[in-house]
């Protein structure tokens, strides 16, 4: 077999259904991605680091709470940058078939379920971030609402891209138009590609 | 103010399946299930609940998902997979049928890697599916193999699914690796031999030299220390699981690239960007499962189905097993893995002390089951990416993937009967994983009864 020149990809924006998206959110997006990218470093040198003190009998007992903390939080903002980028998890693209206002009642539906979850995570998550003041990690003695933070805080960014994408899809309509007349399965494969998992 | 726990459970389902059906992402409908059903069947507060997705992911197991995501990652985008396929072609393309056998020794090799089914189907199908349209296999025969042979990365270390079973039911991640090791050979090799008898002939190739294969083997080398690496590290006790995979990504980065692709660096940091947001799709997917295993918990739904098994199998472990396989089958058509290992771990906790069932056996026997619903109707992922892939309309790949059942049915039902298939390499190199200690006397181990 030939060794096929290995592509570049920099695109870090997610380039789908750019008529749902506001060009004002790209820079959220783009930073929330590279977040993401550094959480992931930073868990990985916690891990690294846990390992490498640990053999030369001086364990850094810190290490632990260093790594869940990138992790969750980590978690969270690309759980919630996920909304944006579309590539959640789905198991049907049977409204992606749809036309007309029927798809237009069944996307609408859709984000308002997410928008609802999204305020009970900002208000209910709130709650619990107050709450963890009163709980500590150890060995640190940091107060847990570090982590708990993650959660209302992401809830807010999946509420704004919910409402950036109810808002641009009453405008420009929610069907993109590279999905009419396609096999079901051929949507849910392309979205499984995207999300490349 | 739980007048009716059942119609509570039947109403939470019904919710999270309809809102999914009409394309509420899962984490997202779950959670809305969760949600409505505890503010109308429960004085549960939705704090308590929302506190319920932190306590699902604040665990340190699965720390070894994004390590493990982002090693498959950096094998695929850095072309360093080609070396693989390779080998499996100095291996076995000189069989009859001999691109398709090389796709299912490939996949083995693969997914001691990556652990992702998907990355399996995307490296198999950028260089091997042309391959195999040249040489005028069925495109339909093409995906449904490519497929088929991608669930093996569920099964092998480092599988996630095993992962994640290990971290939620508390059970031997070393111990599911090595039990679900014999699995995935055996799909492999199942694969192979459908393969030979009924694929496509293709065209006859020589068998390569000795020099030929022992250059192929120098060549694909540095990646195949990685899965040695992990399972190595973890069976010394030099590693967890969760350091395995960090230790890998850093001989992958440090060894692997520098030798085998210097100018994959270039793209580095955005392979981090991309793995950094790829790995909170299926951790989203455990917080909302775990608060909605927790909900079904409190409702005492596991005990409830228990009931219902143990009315039907008594306590026959085979028995009990058999039915969560049948279970799990017609669950893994419509649920992801990860979600279905969670939801249903507090059932199968409860049916795991009925049956007295042996911890590791029964994981793998779930991780296998979940792993074929990756080529079953209606949503088998492995099998829409491989269709879309190959280029062939969806039901003529599904068609051409029931003979390819037959394998999988084969192989759960021998490691049902004949738990020893699954247990021998974990009682042989770790034994510790069954439960199994030293005896005081200095002579053998001493291992629970099952």
């Amino acid at each position: 077999m030939h060794e096929p020149e290995p592509e570049l990809h920099i695109e870090v924006v997610s380039r789908s259904a750019r008529h749902l998206k506001w060009r004002a959110l790209d820079p959220l997006e783009r930073v929330l991605m590279w977040i993401s990218g550094i959480c992931l470093l930073g868990f990985t040198l916690s891990e690294l680091g846990d390992v490498f003190f640990r053999i030369i009998l001086h364990p850094w007992l810190n290490a632990q709470e260093f790594a869940i903390t990138f992790f969750i939080w980590g978690a969270f903002l690309g759980g919630a940058t996920a909304v944006r980028r579309d590539t959640h998890f789905k198991i049907s693209a049977v409204v992606e078939k749809m036309q007309g206002r029927r798809r237009t009642f069944f996307e609408v539906l859709r984000r308002v379920v997410m928008l609802i979850v999204a305020v009970i995570l900002v208000y209910q998550g709130y709650i619990n971030y107050l709450s963890g003041f009163g709980s500590f990690m150890t060995p640190s003695g940091k107060p847990i609402a570090i982590l708990y933070a993650s959660i209302p805080v992401a809830g807010a960014l999946i509420f704004i891209f919910v409402v950036e994408q109810l808002v641009n899809g009453f405008r420009n309509g929610y069907a993109p138009p590279q999905q009419a007349g396609r096999e079901t399965a051929a949507i849910l494969a392309e979205q499984a590609l995207e999300r490349g998992i | 103010m739980i007048n009716n726990p059942g119609l509570a459970i039947l109403f939470m389902a019904f919710v999270s399946v309809l809102l999914g059906y009409f394309g509420v992402p899962v984490a997202f409908s779950m959670m809305a299930g969760v949600f409505l059903t505890v503010v109308l069947f429960t004085h549960i507060s939705l704090a308590s609940m929302v506190g319920q997705l932190f306590n699902g992911i604040n665990t340190l197991n699965l720390l070894a998902v994004p390590f493990f995501l982002l090693v498959g990652e950096l094998m695929l985008t850095s072309n360093i997979t080609i070396r693989l396929i390779n080998l499996a072609q100095a291996l076995v393309g000189h069989f009859r049928s001999g691109l398709a056998q090389v796709v299912s020794v490939f996949s083995l090799f693969f997914a001691g890697i990556s652990g992702s089914s998907t990355a399996d189907v995307v490296a198999i199908s950028t260089v091997l599916m042309p391959e195999m349209k040249r040489e005028g296999y069925d495109p339909a025969f093409t995906a449904a193999l490519v497929a088929a042979a991608a669930t093996i990365a569920n099964m092998v270390p480092p599988s996630i699914l095993a992962i994640v079973y290990g971290s939620v039911g508390n059970v031997s991640i070393g111990g599911l690796f090595l039990g679900g090791a014999t699995p995935g050979v055996m799909v492999a090799l199942g694969l192979m031999i459908y393969s030979y008898f009924f694929g496509p002939v293709g065209i006859q190739k020589s068998r390569m030299s000795l020099g030929q294969v022992a250059i192929a083997v120098k060549r694909a080398a540095l990646p195949l220390v990685i899965p040695v690496i992990i399972v190595g590290g973890i069976l010394t006790g030099q590693f967890t699981p969760v350091e395995a995979g960090a230790v890998a990504l850093v001989y992958v980065i440090f060894v692997v690239l520098p030798i085998l692709n210097r100018g994959h660096f270039r793209v580095l940091a955005y392979d981090f960007i991309l793995a950094g947001a790829l790995y909170a799709l299926p951790i989203t997917a455990v917080a909302a499962a775990s608060a909605f295993g927790w909900v079904l918990a409190f409702l005492r739904g596991p005990d409830v189905v228990a009931g219902w098994v143990q009315h039907v199998s008594g306590d026959n472990g085979t028995k009990i097993l058999f039915l969560i396989v049948v279970i799990l089958t017609i669950v893994g058509d419509f649920l992801e893995g990860i979600p279905a290992i969670i939801i249903f771990m507090p059932l199968f906790l409860v049916l795991q002390k009925l049956g007295h069932l042996q911890p590791v056996h029964m994981g793998v026997c779930i991780i296998v089951t979940l792993a074929f619903g990756n080529i079953t109707p209606p949503y088998g992922l492995a099998l829409l990416l491989s269709s879309s892939l190959a280029g062939v309309p969806w039901p003529r790949a599904l068609r051409a993937s029931f003979p390819l059942y037959i394998v999988f049915f084969t192989i759960i039902a021998i490691i049902i009967f004949f738990p020893d298939v699954v247990l021998w390499l974990p009682r042989w190199l770790f034994p510790q994983s069954l439960g199994c200690f030293p005896s005081p006397t200095g002579h053998g181990l001493i291992c629970p009864p099952v």
